[in-house]
């Protein structure tokens, strides 16, 4: 009912507003209650329908109730139809004057057209009045025992609506046992099947009061009562079917000659024209049959022909609801529609949400006779106007191509996707083919040679320039000009939006620079330099993490980070066999839409929205297995996020970690040597990136760190002075020096222009004057202004020098304040920090 | 079990509520369902089934009308699709079409209509010769009477006799002087041609269609000549399942009036009556078409209304295309169609002309579906033939006629 003012919808101009018209109505309604003149029924017809529009519209008539209830004394049907409409509308919200009604109504209810009879108890019994209900026994029960099976119907019913509604008056007056009555001896089947639903549900509700009730529940799947209803089932009407169908599927046949008898019984029922019978049938086999397997997969064989006749016969929304069905059966059972699978190919004019659930199902039935025609249809979709259902095509190609074991012509058809120049195509062909070589490992040579062509700016999806980066990764050794393209985008570092591509990005340049250590260190460098001051907390952790492994050990590292890999086997499944098992328990019920148990989407009701989403977090978090069901399936809806950190875990699968946030506690070391200072100061820590010291001697990571590449140029000869090129100092230390030395010396001067248009960033400084070993441990500021601290140390003794320096790049200019523990050589290394700076920018 | 109806214009806006249990059901979920019908885009696209914060809904979409049932209990959601399916085939039945106007004019009947369908959340009578006999249809002819007789309600005063009869489908003794039975068989081809010109699938949804105007208690008995070819069938509830099962006869006593007696489906059809052959060439920013469609093999039926749709890619600025047979249309969703009709005989119809696209792009990337429909009458093309149809008890004057018709379903051609 329309409770007043709840539209929120402003009224259109051409609605009347409410107030003057509903006392007009008012008016002409007491005019017209008294008279008896002929053709009034019909002008008050027409006041009615005023009323009831109003009513439909969202208009607050309430304040008119007594003046219909006057008008209602009539013989027109119709009329006496609205009124009951208005009546069962706002009775609730004037129970005093639905008082009123109750005479008429239950004069109604004696009248001798048995068709106003039965409007009248059912209008009497929706009034929902507390006050009211006593009135509403008596008509009740003769309703019961009305001549005229239509008022039987209706007050079976209305029993249901008092047992809602007052269940203590409901079993006082012993309404039960009369519909349990009925149920057996009525010779109308509406009749039975309605007092079915009602037992169904009054003793479901009763059932855990009282031992009585649960033993009647237990008996309406007695095997008198099933058999009862089986054998009149064709004269059901199709709903009453569904409901008695519905209740064979809770019956428990004695034996095996049982279980075929009812579903010979059964039988045409899938032939039905009504798709829900169909679907109920399909229930009571797949139920009674379930022990018995040989006849659970005749079963399908059965049940398949009817569903696949419903999905093409039917309209979309009929389609939808049967296809899911289907779906369910077919991740049951794929091989028994291996033949079938020209059924679940697309038209081009369904929604997409049927598409989604075709391509599914397409990619279950996919086995080696099939697959070619299945993958040839799947291209087509690709090129397809519909851009989300072209992305899900080709994720169905790379699916079928990972559970096959001839991958020969679909992964020619994947390479094709690449060279279809599409951004959307070939960002779901890469990620496709990082799938498919971390399956096939043999395939490497093929899919190299045309991903290298691949250019990464073109690519621009987080998720697919991930997969890329990926694969430079980890064919480093392969593909020619890897580590130069990961050094292109190391340097765009600032350009990079996703995280998700930040992170691939460092670890790709990891596994190149144990690859190809002299191509890629300076990459390697920069990449760090820059993670340590990524502002993302992964980015920022992975880095460190890294960063501490090299320090420790070089070949540890590389063990971790580039593992050798064994092919996946199994990618993780979507859903637990256990979860699928419960929707298909739940076969023809809103779960089977859903694709989750009942248990998952009405217990979210009671737990409420925040309390589901912290679970959530909590579990992604986690990431361990949960015991319970639930949350498992609960991980299984966010896999989504998990999928994006396999492809870490697996890099890491030898060491126990995943590299990312969500293995935080593998990160301690560097979490509890950040963890007590603050924001600012953690930067500091980016020493760790430059200033790196050496006892890890293996490779050439004092080159790679200190030196920078050969060709760089050496550090600046100074006869006064000679600098450590591989000089260590940690930032608590830096910190605690800072504090103690005084300022030893504070000098400005200027940057030449060609320094200032070199230093668009404050890393580019950083590797400058790392060639020169005076090595940053912290920077921060964006242009105009930067702000660095550097340190070095002497070659000879420990003695160290701390500069801060500031640099304007739009007044040209740089101050710098050096504190040094030899106060006296402060002037000669200012000089030095002088002659270098001003080589910035230099060629 | 439902707990209430809605229905919205394609505006939005509630025509119509009706509250099926004492569980009320607040008007504010229409909001959120209308909310969330925008942020789909368009309410085709969204599902027939959502679950909403409160409620679950289904939703079925008519000639712009909106029927929303709500629940919030698990039920079998095709009982609640298929019911409302009914509900709107059942208007649309009465009020002679779907539209805002004619809901709003009538909505009276409709609110009639739910009383009887559906009571305390489970569907009662679908029938539409029950609801008929319960409730007379908004007609000129019921008007008419109305002001003859002065009897002005459009409630007949007999309750429907078939609801204590074991027939539920047929109404109590029909009277006709001219006894009549027509069966029609309307079929629909499916089938989809790729890109090589392979047809990859093709198969028909077949319909029997009887309309039948016979007095008494009929009992009609309908055999096929060649019933082997049919792939899965679905029956009317009139039609007795093991003359079927043994011998493949229908036997049944039908409803009065118009129904569909039988669905089936034929698979594996190895030929389309029809054929159309696109091609599509692009070079330097500009793409010609050239479509041919022709008859493939000669039924001996003229085939009618021979249309072509194709849905131009979103990356194509203009077009420019002609035809020697029908006219060329380009809608403004970019929705290009060429209605040929017949086809003529001295000439082969075909369609030419020149896509350019954006600026950027050399080739064409995205390749149209080309959607064809043609009707043609007197030949069901699956093969089926009607053997006979007899009478158990025939009156005296009985005509029986038959009739044949396919159309084109879903019959794409892929470029």
């Amino acid at each position: 009912m329309p409770p007043p003012v709840q539209s929120q919808r402003s009224p259109s101009p051409s609605q009347p507003s409410g107030k003057s018209e509903v006392s007009d109505l008012k008016l002409q309604l007491r005019q017209l209650a008294g008279s008896r003149a002929p053709g009034v029924d019909d002008s008050k017809r027409e006041l009615f329908k005023k009323v009831i529009s109003y009513m439909t519209i969202g208009i607050d008539v309430s304040s008119l109730f007594g003046e219909m209830v006057m008008c209602s004394a009539t013989s027109d049907v119709v009329l006496k139809k609205m009124c009951y409409l208005y009546v069962g509308n706002y009775a609730k919200v004037n129970p005093d004057l639905a008082l009123l009604t109750i005479n008429f109504l239950q004069r109604d209810c004696r009248d001798e057209d048995p068709m106003i009879r039965g409007l009248a108890l059912r209008s009497l019994s929706s009034l929902c009045v507390a006050n009211l209900v006593e009135y509403l026994v008596g008509p009740l029960g003769s309703g019961l025992k009305d001549g005229n099976a239509y008022v039987r119907m209706v007050a079976v019913i209305g029993v249901l609506k008092l047992y809602r509604f007052s269940s203590s008056t409901c079993i006082d007056a012993e309404f039960p046992s009369i519909l349990k009555h009925l149920m057996i001896n009525d010779s109308d089947t509406h009749v039975v099947a309605n007092c079915l639903s009602a037992l169904q549900e009054i003793w479901s509700a009763e059932a855990s009061a009282s031992d009585e009730a649960l033993r009647e529940r237990e008996a309406l799947i007695s095997k008198p009562i099933i058999y009862y209803l089986l054998n009149r089932i064709k004269e059901f009407s199709e709903w009453a079917q569904c409901l008695v169908l519905e209740l064979v599927t809770k019956y428990v046949p004695s034996d095996t000659s049982e279980v075929f008898d009812i579903m010979n019984l059964l039988e045409d029922r899938l032939q039905h024209a009504n798709g829900a019978v169909v679907l109920a049938t399909a229930k009571v086999f797949l139920q009674l049959t379930l022990s018995m397997s040989d006849v659970h997969h005749k079963v399908y064989e059965r049940i398949k022909a009817p569903m696949l006749t419903l999905v093409s016969s039917g309209s979309p929304e009929q389609s939808y609801a049967v296809l899911s069905h289907l779906h369910l059966l077919v991740m049951r059972a794929p091989y028994i529609f291996f033949s079938d699978y020209k059924h679940f190919y697309c038209q081009y004019n369904e929604p997409s949400y049927v598409k989604r659930l075709k391509l599914e199902m397409l990619t279950a039935v996919a086995n080696e006779s099939n697959t070619y025609e299945i993958v040839t249809e799947l291209c087509e979709y690709a090129a397809n106007v519909d851009v989300p259902i072209a992305r899900e095509s080709i994720r169905a190609v790379g699916k079928i191509a990972l559970q096959q074991y001839d991958v020969n012509a679909i992964v020619d058809r994947l390479l094709q996707f690449l060279e279809m120049e599409k951004d959307y195509v070939t960002a779901e062909a890469l990620v496709l083919v990082k799938d498919l070589l971390r399956k096939y490992p043999q395939w490497s040579q093929d899919c190299i040679a045309v991903v290298g062509n691949i250019s990464s700016k073109t690519v621009q999806e987080p998720k697919a320039k991930a997969a890329l980066i990926w694969m430079l990764g980890e064919y480093s050794q392969e593909m020619q000009d890897a580590p130069y393209v990961l050094e292109s985008l190391v340097e765009n570092w600032e350009e990079e939006h996703s995280a998700e591509v930040r992170l691939h990005l460092l670890t790709a340049v990891m596994k190149c620079f144990f690859k190809r250590p002299p191509e890629t260190q300076n990459a390697l460098g920069a990449a760090l330099a820059a993670c340590v001051a990524d502002f993302h907390q992964d980015v920022h952790d992975r880095a460190l993490f890294y960063y501490r492994m090299l320090q420790y050990n070089v070949s540890v590292a590389e063990r971790v980070v580039n593992p050798p890999k064994q092919a996946v086997s199994v990618f993780a499944d979507t859903q637990s066999s256990e979860i699928k098992d419960r929707i298909f328990d739940e076969f023809n019920s809103l779960s089977v839409v859903y694709q989750k148990p009942s248990y998952m989407f009405t217990d979210r009701e009671h737990r409420g929205q925040i309390e589901f989403s912290d679970e959530l977090g909590h579990l992604s978090i986690g990431g361990e297995p949960s015991e319970n069901v639930v949350s498992a399936q609960r991980v299984d809806e966010n896999d989504k996020d998990l999928l994006l950190t396999t492809s870490e875990k697996e890099e890491a699968s030898g060491s126990s970690n995943n590299g990312s946030a969500y293995a935080s506690p593998y990160d301690n070391s560097s979490a509890s040597a950040v963890g007590s200072q603050t924001r600012a100061e953690s930067e500091i820590s980016n020493q760790s990136a430059t200033g790196y010291s050496s006892q890890s001697a293996s490779l050439g990571i004092e080159d790679l760190l200190g030196l920078g590449s050969p060709a760089a140029a050496p550090a600046p000869p100074s006869p006064q002075l000679k600098l450590n090129a591989v000089a260590a100092l940690d930032p608590s230390t830096f910190q605690q020096k800072w504090r103690q030395l005084p300022v030893a010396l504070s000098q400005e001067y200027s940057v030449s222009p060609r320094g200032v248009a070199a230093l668009t960033a404050p890393q580019a400084l950083i590797r400058h004057m790392q060639s020169h070993s005076i090595h940053c441990i912290a920077s921060g500021g964006q242009s105009p202004s930067f702000k660095f601290f550097f340190f070095t140390q002497k070659t000879e003794s420990s003695s160290t020098y701390l500069v801060e320096c500031i640099i304007n790049t739009s007044s040209a200019n740089a101050q710098t304040k050096i504190k040094a523990d030899d106060q006296s050589t402060s002037e000669v290394f200012s000089t030095l920090f002088q002659s270098a700076l001003s080589k910035f920018g230099n060629p | 079990m439902l707990q209430c109806i809605f229905l919205l214009s394609d505006s939005g806006e509630v025509m119509l509520e009706k509250q099926l249990t004492g569980h009320r059901v607040d008007r504010s979920i229409c909001d959120w369902f209308w909310d969330h019908v925008i942020s789909q885009g368009d309410s085709f696209k969204s599902q027939p089934v959502i679950a909403s914060p409160t409620h679950y809904l289904f939703q079925v979409v008519r000639e712009g009308i909106t029927f929303l049932a709500c629940t919030q209990v698990e039920m079998p959601p095709l009982m609640g699709i298929e019911f409302l399916c009914r509900v709107s085939d059942v208007l649309s039945d009465y009020l002679g079409g779907l539209n805002e106007d004619v809901i709003k004019d009538n909505f009276v009947i409709v609110y009639e209509l739910l009383d009887e369908m559906i009571d305390n959340g489970f569907p009662l009578t679908t029938e539409p010769n029950i609801l008929r006999e319960m409730i007379a249809p908004p007609n000129i002819v019921s008007k008419v009477l109305s002001v003859v007789t002065g009897n002005s309600s459009n409630v007949s005063d007999t309750l429907p006799g078939a609801t204590g009869s074991c027939i539920p489908w047929r109404a109590a003794d029909p009277k006709y002087a001219n006894n009549e039975v027509y069966v029609d068989l309307v079929e629909e081809m499916d089938a989809v041609i790729n890109r090589d010109g392979v047809l990859v699938k093709c198969e028909v949804y077949g319909e029997v269609r009887v309309n039948s105007h016979l007095s008494g208690l009929p009992d009609l008995t309908l055999s096929f000549a060649n019933p082997s070819i049919l792939d899965d069938v679905r029956f009317h509830p009139c039609v007795r399942f093991r003359p079927w099962e043994s011998h493949q006869i229908l036997s049944f006593v039908p409803p009065d009036g118009e129904f569909k007696l039988m669905s089936y489906r034929v698979k594996k059809l190895k030929s389309t009556p029809i054929y159309v052959k696109p091609q599509l060439s692009s070079d330097a920013g500009k793409c010609r078409v050239n479509v041919l469609v022709g008859i493939r093999n000669d039924h001996g039926k003229t085939i009618d209304s021979i249309t072509l749709q194709f849905q131009l890619p979103p990356c194509i600025l203009s077009a420019d295309l002609t035809s020697n047979t029908g006219t060329v249309n380009i809608l403004g969703n970019k929705t290009c169609s060429w209605s040929i009709g017949r086809i003529p005989k001295d000439k082969t119809p075909s369609l030419s002309g020149t896509l350019v696209l954006e600026s950027e792009l050399e080739r064409l990337h995205v390749f149209p579906t080309f959607r064809v429909g043609f009707k043609i009458m007197g030949v069901a093309l699956s093969g089926l033939q009607i053997d006979k149809l007899d009478l158990k008890t025939a009156p005296s004057r009985l005509y029986k006629g038959f009739r044949a018709l396919t159309r084109a379903g879903e019959f794409e051609v892929r470029s």
